[in-house]
């Protein structure tokens, strides 16, 4: 069995302190001009361009490989600034990746000078409609407004009007989605270098009960961290009434702030 | 709650987040074997069947219908 082919997990721009352990995971590291690659020889029965392609459709194959993709570059990031490479980047030859680092330096370089210093914190907002309906009288004016007018009517009319009362409280609910929602962003993002919108989870892929209405990577400088994590503190607990949730996660790997352009 | 160590996180983050980050971020496109975007949106084809077939099974064992009527 021959481990020929070059797996490239991620790039640093100096040595990692402290010193990471890189045998017992299988690593090596190769220093490229001013860069540092860190990489692991695996074989092509499992990587060549065919069997990679065959083995990406195996979920538990993929599973298994995506995390310890992601754990090493996690672990690697401990220790030094990281530019993360795609799961499956994978180099022919030592010279193939040498050209690839000289080749694209200066994009390196550029992405390195704006990560340095920062993190990548996630920001995901979820909403409890059922909490938010009980708190609908106190957030919503119009809400509030039809409810005095029920309580006024005879019990006809406030059969009718309750049934309108829905719809509104409905329309009610999604409004505030949006506006906490766009609070929120626009506080983090002021807290923050540069954001990236991720796409909404439906509830079976994020395991909660309560509807995600915000997931946005922020690239946040090292000093800003604690203020950034103290305000989704304070946050939390000005909210968590009406119903919206905070999770806030972190330092990931810089995955989202990463833009290499390609030569053509 | 925050959580500070990203290890530890990995084990809990779900499989479709994960790949979100793993496979369409990062340096792409530079090696000499890379997945394409074609491959990935299968992945993502498979990840979505799987889950669904989770579903399906949880909602069998639940004794709820599959198709609401």
């Amino acid at each position: 069995m021959i481990n020929d082919l070059i797996y490239v997990y991620c790039v640093s721009d100096k040595l990692p302190e402290p010193e990471i352990d890189l045998a017992s995971n299988g690593l090596n590291m190769l220093a490229i001009n001013d860069f540092i690659v860190f990489f692991k020889h695996v074989p092509g029965f499992e990587f060549s361009e065919e069997n990679l392609k065959r083995n990406i459709s195996d979920i538990q194959w993929l599973e298994i490989n995506a995390r310890d993709h992601f754990m090493i570059i996690s672990l690697i990031m401990g220790g030094c600034n990281v530019i993360p490479f795609k799961f499956g980047t994978i180099y022919n030859s030592p010279d193939s990746l040498t050209n690839f680092i000289t080749e694209y330096s200066s994009s390196l370089i550029e992405n390195f000078d704006f990560i340095r210093g920062k993190e990548e914190w996630t920001v995901k907002i979820y909403c409890d409609r059922i909490s938010l309906n009980k708190q609908i009288d106190e957030l919503s004016e119009e809400a509030a407004e039809m409810e005095k007018q029920i309580m006024a009517s005879s019990p006809g009319k406030a059969f009718l009007l309750k049934r309108k009362k829905y719809d509104l409280v409905e329309n009610e609910m999604d409004r505030l989605c949006t506006q906490y929602g766009q609070d929120y962003y626009d506080i983090f993002k002021n807290l923050s270098k540069s954001n990236r919108l991720n796409n909404l989870l439906p509830k079976e892929f994020t395991g909660r009960e309560e509807t995600m209405i915000l997931n946005t990577a922020f690239l946040v400088c090292k000093d800003k961290v604690t203020d950034f994590i103290n305000t989704a503190d304070d946050l939390r607990k000005r909210d968590e009434n009406s119903g919206f949730f905070i999770e806030v996660t972190g330092p990931w790997p810089p995955f989202s702030f990463i833009s290499i352009k390609e030569k053509q | 709650m925050i959580q500070n160590n990203v290890i530890d996180q990995s084990k809990d983050i779900t499989i479709l987040e994960l790949l979100d980050r793993v496979l369409n971020k990062g340096v792409i496109l530079t090696g000499d074997i890379v997945i394409s975007v074609a491959d990935i949106d299968l992945v993502y084809v498979g990840v979505k069947l799987m889950l669904s077939s989770v579903e399906t099974m949880e909602q069998l064992k639940s004794g709820r219908s599959i198709v609401q009527k």
